[in-house]
C-alpha cells in the first residue's frame, strides 16, 4: 500500500483586507464622530418637525431632570425639574468652552457674592479649573466649593444620585422674598452681562479673533435665541418647564429654544 | 507575526537570488481596529437634537392699552390637558403614544356658561390617510388663506423654481401677511400638561404656519369651562391634581399675554 501523502496546507489567512476595511471604517468614525456629553441623567426629549439643528458651537444648555423612571424611589417626583447647566464654547477658536465657562464662574460667582454678603464663597484656582474641565454641573452656589474639590469620579457619583436634595440649581420660585436672586437667575444673569459686557467691546485683553467669537456668541444668545436651548423630559409636567421659562422670563432671555428629536410628518394628500 | 518563507524549489541555480515571501500576520491589527471601532461607535451621537425656537413675551407688567388685542373671530384657545394612569401619563395602547387632549373654543370665552358644545375636545392626531386630523384639521381650516399660499409656495420650491433659501424667506413673509385672515391661537396648557403635551401644540402651530399664537397659564374662566363640559358631557376632565406641589411653585407666573410675533 502507497502511503497517502497528505499534503501540509498553511492555516495562514491573509488578514490584509480586513486591515483595510478595519482601518477605512475607524476613520470614517473618528471623522463623523462628536462625542457624547456625559449628562447626569438621561431625558427623552419629545419630538417635532423643527428641522433646526442644535448649534454645536456656543451654547448653553439647561438640562432639567424629569421624575424618576426606574421605580427606585418612593416619591418619583423628587428627582424631578432638578436644573443642570452646561456652556460649550467654540471647539474651532481660541475662545473654547474652558474658556466661557472661566468667563461665567467668574461672573456669576462675583454676583452670588453680591446678593449673599454673610456667606460668600470662595473658590481657588483649582476648583475654577475643575470648573473649565467639567461639561455639565447643576449645585447650588453654597456647595459649589466642596463639589469642585472632588475627584471627577465622586462628582460624577455626586451629581449622579439627583434624589440628593444637594443636586440641582435652586429654582425657588420666582424671586426669593428677600429680592434676591435665585441660584439659577444668578446664572442667567450671569450669562447675560457676560454677553452684554462682550458686546460692548469692554472684554479688554482678548485678542480681536476672540472678540469676534464673542460677538457671535452674543448674537447667538441674544438676537436669535439659538444660544440657550431647554431640554426636558417628554414626561416632565407643564408646571415644572414653566418655572424654567418664567425665570428666563425674569431675566430677561426671552428668546430660546427648546431641544427636541426630529419627528417625520407624512405629508397630506390634498 | 511576520515571517519570511523561502520559496520551495526544486533545484537551485547557483547564483540565483533565493525568492523571500514576507507574510505579515494582520490578524491582531485587525482586532486592535474592531476594538477601536466599537468604541468610537459606542461613543458617538449620530443623530443631533432639533430644536424648536420659542419666543416669550416680557413678564413685567404690560399696560392694558399696550397689550395687542386680537379680533374675536381669529381667536381660538386651546387648553390642553394630559392624561394620568395613577403617576404617570396614560399611553394609548394602540399607538405607545401619551394620550394628549385638548378643549378648545373660538372667540371669547362664554362666561354665561350656556352655550351648548362651547368646548370641544381634540386630540393631536396629525395626519392619517393623507388628511389632517384632529386639532390640525380645525387648526388648517382657520388657517387656510395662508396654508394655500403655503402649498403653492411648496410646489414652486419642489419643482425647484425658488431655492430652499427663497422657500424658507417667502413661507415666514406668507405666515405673518396681515392681508390674509389668520388665526391667533392661546396655547394654554393647564397643570396636568406634560412638556411633551407643550411641543405638540407648538408644533401644530409650525406646521398650520400659525404666526401668531402665545402661551398662557389658563385663568378661573378656563376651569370653569371645564368643568362645565364635564357636567355636559359626562367625562371626566379635570383629573385630581397628581402634581399639587409643582401647581403650587408655579403658581405665580406671566399673565401678560402679548401676540408672539
Amino acid at each position: 500500500m502507497g502511503k497517502v501523502k497528505i499534503k501540509k496546507k498553511s492555516t495562514f489567512i491573509d488578514m490584509t483586507a480586513m486591515s483595510d476595511v478595519t482601518v477605512l471604517l475607524l476613520t470614517f468614525f473618528m471623522l463623523t464622530s462628536t462625542f457624547l456629553q456625559k449628562e447626569p441623567t438621561i431625558v427623552y426629549t419629545p419630538s417635532s418637525v423643527s428641522e433646526e439643528k442644535v448649534p454645536m458651537n456656543n451654547l448653553v444648555t439647561v438640562l432639567v431632570s424629569s421624575a424618576d423612571k426606574s421605580g427606585k424611589l418612593d416619591d418619583a417626583t423628587v428627582t424631578e425639574g432638578k436644573l443642570f447647566i452646561s456652556f460649550t464654547g467654540d471647539a474651532d477658536s481660541t475662545l473654547s468652552s474652558e474658556k466661557i465657562r472661566g468667563m461665567m464662574l467668574d461672573e456669576a460667582v462675583s454676583i452670588y457674592n453680591e446678593q449673599h454678603k454673610n456667606n460668600k464663597i470662595a473658590l481657588t484656582e483649582a476648583q475654577k479649573n475643575q470648573f473649565r474641565t467639567t461639561n455639565m454641573i447643576g449645585v447650588p452656589f453654597a456647595e459649589l466649593p466642596a463639589v469642585l474639590s472632588m475627584s471627577i469620579t465622586e462628582r460624577d457619583k455626586f451629581l449622579g444620585d439627583i434624589a440628593n436634595p444637594k443636586v440641582g440649581i435652586p429654582i425657588d420660585g420666582n424671586k426669593n422674598r428677600d429680592g434676591r436672586l435665585n441660584d439659577f437667575q444668578v446664572w442667567l444673569k450671569a450669562i447675560y452681562n457676560v454677553a452684554q459686557r462682550i458686546n460692548n467691546e469692554q472684554a479688554e485683553g482678548l485678542s480681536a479673533e476672540e472678540r469676534s467669537q464673542l460677538s457671535n456668541l452674543y448674537t447667538a444668545l441674544m438676537r436669535k435665541g439659538q444660544g440657550i436651548a431647554i431640554k426636558a423630559d417628554k414626561d416632565t409636567p407643564f408646571t415644572t418647564v414653566q418655572l424654567v421659562f418664567d425665570n428666563l422670563q425674569t431675566m430677561k432671555l426671552n428668546k430660546f429654544s427648546l431641544m427636541t428629536a426630529l419627528k417625520s410628518e407624512n405629508e397630506p394628500t390634498q | 507575526m511576520a515571517q519570511i518563507e523561502e520559496s520551495a524549489g526544486g533545484k537551485k541555480k547557483k547564483g540565483a537570488q533565493k525568492k523571500m515571501t514576507i507574510r505579515v500576520d494582520f490578524t491582531p491589527m485587525v482586532d486592535m481596529n474592531m476594538l477601536l471601532i466599537t468604541f468610537f461607535m459606542l461613543c458617538t451621537t449620530m443623530i443631533k437634537s432639533q430644536t424648536l425656537q420659542i419666543v416669550l413675551p416680557t413678564n413685567e407688567d404690560v399696560k392694558k392699552e399696550q397689550q395687542s388685542q386680537a379680533k374675536q373671530s381669529e381667536a381660538i384657545t386651546l387648553i390642553l390637558d394630559t392624561e394620568y394612569n395613577g403617576n404617570k401619563p396614560a399611553v394609548d395602547a394602540e399607538t405607545g403614544k401619551t394620550v394628549h387632549n385638548i378643549y378648545y373654543y373660538e372667540g371669547i370665552a362664554d362666561t354665561t356658561f350656556t352655550t351648548p358644545n362651547f368646548l370641544r375636545k381634540e386630540q393631536f392626531i396629525g395626519n392619517m390617510n393623507h388628511q389632517a386630523q384632529g386639532i390640525r384639521k380645525i387648526l388648517l381650516s382657520k388657517n387656510k388663506q395662508v396654508m394655500e399660499e403655503y402649498a403653492k409656495l411648496k410646489d414652486q420650491w419642489k419643482n425647484k423654481e425658488i431655492t430652499k433659501e427663497e422657500f424658507d424667506q417667502l413661507a415666514k413673509k406668507n405666515a405673518s401677511d396681515s392681508l390674509k385672515t389668520r388665526p391667533v391661537v392661546v396655547i394654554k396648557p393647564g397643570p396636568n400638561t406634560t412638556y411633551e403635551g407643550l411641543i405638540n401644540a407648538i408644533d401644530e402651530m409650525n406646521i398650520n404656519q400659525i404666526s401668531r399664537y402665545s402661551i398662557e397659564l389658563p385663568n378661573h374662566t378656563d376651569t370653569l369651562l371645564l368643568r362645565r363640559y364635564e357636567q355636559t358631557s359626562g367625562e371626566k376632565v379635570i383629573h385630581p391634581l397628581v402634581r399639587a406641589n409643582a401647581v403650587a411653585a408655579a403658581a405665580p407666573a406671566a399673565e401678560a399675554s402679548t401676540s408672539n410675533q
